[in-house]
């Protein structure tokens, strides 16, 4: 044990600094898809790309649905002049302008669910744990029980088996209570939007407070999110 | 799924395999076809001596002989569930979608104390859930009830494009996308007859060792957070991290994803691969295995490991299971040692443990971290030049293939017409795997659970799928 405590001593500290400083991503990370001003020609070769309709083609720039987006970067590859890749990590959005101040001012603690994802979601979350990023330095815990519960995280396209048991764990929860879907399968559904395995995306089955598209997101954007659910952060621009 | 050229029924097809499996060889799958009537073929597919062999047959109306194997037991009900087929038995409880309550606790007798344990458990874990029966501390009985969170992955194949396919198949499974898209990936080039530049099985191989390391690296973890050796946990998940941050820095994904094609790779990653190495990779070989050494010099886990959740190699041989849990009894079935190598084979140095416990499956872990680094050094030594994506052959046709991921050997066979997938279908290392994880409960008590959990370290998305 003593040498344990001695090997992490020895490899120094880690962890970052986020939200006071927000480390850049490497330039080569997917993490969000900007729209460029382009002929409508190339804005279709792009939409054309998309395994998930998140592209509308308009007069001079597309619209996209980030809640569908799983940044595969297909649009980036066929219309370089009409989308462009950014390693974006504050990509959360609110549903709605939450309420800031001191709700959940102090330690919060989350509850997660597995409502359908494709595993990669649930270690991503795990990740907000580990000493790069140690959640808990934010007052950020994990629950077990949702009757602690501040926040709900949800990973996946609820299955329609899941849907019950999800209503369930939200019922139990406290108010004040939010709900942060995780990943693009939980915001909008993703691949698997009309699939009949499944009741729909988080926001069919529950409010959703905040939305994190992703596949799967990374503790950063997770770490962001909660903040935001949580009134500790204000939603970013875009690229701050 | 093969090329229908015979007119063997369904009912031939399991014949033949039931024979096959009575000379030694071992269940892989049974993948059911549908067409635009329902299900119209069903196909076997075994390991014959190593190597992959399949038996097709039309169905018919006659039902379908049981293979009697406990090895084809999921398989079987699984194509009664979701396909409708009938078999000349009763083969066992519905599977999909997963029983109620009521029905699961049924089945318990008054004596003992049933649980059931999920879908949703504490923690941060996939929906999955038990009924386990206990007498004081000990296990006697415990049953899977899975399928919580099937999304339909293989439906969703339809209709896509070969290129788009390797998306789907990453959706299977995140945590081992890139397992996943190379063995949709290789399927497809063996249905096309593509041939494969070397420069992107370098890659791929490169790739699928990383996310190996790093899926060893999530379920030793694991194990030491179970262990209650968190500062250990702590330091093999920032280990983890490590591989992370590389494989996004080369790939853009902290998992690889977005990158495996059928014909080679969207991207050259083997340059951003190699660029990336020679900063990276010995800083994150030394710190990985300093600290995997030095969670194997922890007595008071290892103690905690041995003896449980043992598993025999006749349950390992008799349920088919694969991987890591079967190495780790001593039953050799690495994929990467015949025909599922990427680039190098192991060159028939797989790595075997015997003591069959939790400790051996962590043991078998440790080794193929190791092993890991040096099959991706092989393939940044060898620095194939040229080209890293090979144009798909516009022809119909049918291909299986595996690849050895994290959990084990995972297969996909698909169909491929006009340059589109009417039909996918996979096998993955959970889903061999799962039922042999009751086997090891009897005779372990209730604290033991997570332990073996974690020895086994599978993913439910590729169960559920």
């Amino acid at each position: 044990m003593n040498g344990w405590i001695l090997r992490g001593l020895r490899g120094g500290i880690l962890t970052t600094r986020y939200p006071q400083e927000v480390p850049s991503m490497p330039s080569l990370y997917r993490g969000r898809v900007l729209a460029l001003e382009a002929s409508p020609e190339a804005q279709n070769q792009g939409a054309s790309a998309c395994l998930t309709g998140a592209i509308a083609p308009g007069p001079a720039i597309a619209a996209i649905d980030e809640r569908r987006c799983f940044q595969c970067g297909e649009c980036v590859r066929r219309a370089p002049e009409a989308f462009a890749m950014r390693n974006d990590i504050e990509v959360a959005q609110p549903a709605k302008l939450l309420p800031t101040g001191c709700r959940f001012g102090r330690s919060i603690h989350v509850r997660h669910v597995d409502a359908g994802s494709d595993a990669s979601c649930e270690q991503e979350l795990a990740a907000i744990f580990n000493p790069y990023y140690d959640a808990n330095r934010l007052g950020v815990f994990l629950t077990a029980s949702p009757r602690r519960a501040d926040i709900l995280l949800v990973t996946g396209v609820v299955a329609e088996p899941m849907k019950e048991p999800l209503q369930r764990v939200y019922a139990a929860m406290p108010l004040p209570k939010r709900v942060v879907a995780v990943g693009t399968a939980a915001c909008s559904g993703g691949l698997f939007a009309h699939s009949a395995c499944v009741a729909g995306p988080v926001d069919t089955v529950l409010p959703v407070d905040v939305y994190l598209p992703g596949a799967p997101p990374p503790p950063l954007a997770i770490l962001y999110a909660i903040l935001l659910a949580a009134g500790r952060l204000q939603p970013s621009e875009v690229g701050r | 799924m093969t090329e229908r050229t015979n007119d063997m029924t369904a009912v031939d097809a399991a014949h033949g395999t039931a024979q096959a499996l009575a000379q030694g060889a071992r269940f892989i799958a049974l993948f059911v076809e549908t067409g635009s009537t329902g299900a119209q073929s069903v196909t076997y597919v075994l390991d014959e001596a190593r190597k992959l062999s399949r038996r097709t047959g039309t169905l018919t109306a006659a039902a379908l002989p049981s293979l009697k194997v406990p090895a084809a037991g999921w398989a079987e009900r699984e194509a009664r569930d979701r396909f409708g087929l009938r078999f000349d038995r009763d083969v066992g409880a519905r599977l999909i979608p997963p029983l109620d309550a009521e029905a699961l606790l049924a089945s318990a007798s008054p004596e003992v104390s049933s649980v059931l344990y999920g879908p949703i458990r504490s923690g941060i874990v996939e929906s999955a859930q038990w009924v386990v029966q206990t007498v004081g501390e000990d296990f006697v009985h415990v049953a899977p009830s899975m399928f919580y969170k099937r999304r339909g992955v293989e439906e969703r194949f339809v209709g896509c494009t070969l290129d788009d396919g390797a998306f789907v198949a990453e959706f299977c499974s995140g945590a081992t996308a890139l397992s996943h898209a190379c063995a949709y990936a290789r399927a497809v080039e063996t249905a096309t007859g593509s041939e494969v530049p070397l420069r992107a099985r370098a890659a791929r191989s490169m790739l699928v060792e990383f996310e190996r390391i790093h899926q060893h690296l999530d379920a030793l973890a694991k194990l030491a957070e179970d262990g209650s050796l968190l500062v250990g946990s702590m330091q093999l998940f920032a280990a983890k991290e490590r591989v992370h941050r590389l494989l996004a820095e080369s790939t853009g994904s902290r998992f690889g994803r977005g990158v495996v094609k059928p014909g080679g790779l969207r991207a050259d990653a083997f340059a951003s691969l190699a660029e990336v190495c020679v900063r990276l990779l010995d800083e994150v070989e030394a710190q990985t295995r300093s600290v995997v050494e030095a969670l194997f010099a922890s007595q008071s886990l290892l103690d905690r490991l041995i003896g449980t959740g043992r598993l025999t190699p006749k349950n390992v041989v008799a349920f088919g299971g694969v991987g890591p849990v079967a190495r780790g009894s001593g039953v050799r079935c690495d994929a990467r040692a015949i025909d599922g190598a990427l680039f190098t084979s192991l060159t028939g140095d797989e790595v075997l443990e015997e003591g069959t416990d939790a400790a051996a499956r962590a043991l078998v872990r440790r080794t193929e971290i190791r092993d890991s680094f040096r099959l991706i050094r092989n393939a940044l030594d060898a620095a194939p030049s040229g080209a890293w994506c090979a144009d798909v052959p516009d022809v119909d046709g049918c291909g299986i293939a595996r690849v050895e991921s994290p959990q084990g050997e995972l297969v996909y066979a698909v169909r491929v017409l006009g340059g589109r997938l009417p039909c996918v279908r996979l096998r993955s290392a959970s889903y061999a795997n799962w039922p042999l994880f009751q086997t090891t409960l009897p005779g372990n008590i209730f604290t033991d659970f997570s332990f073996i959990d974690h020895s086994f370290g599978l993913l439910q998305a590729e169960v559920d799928r």
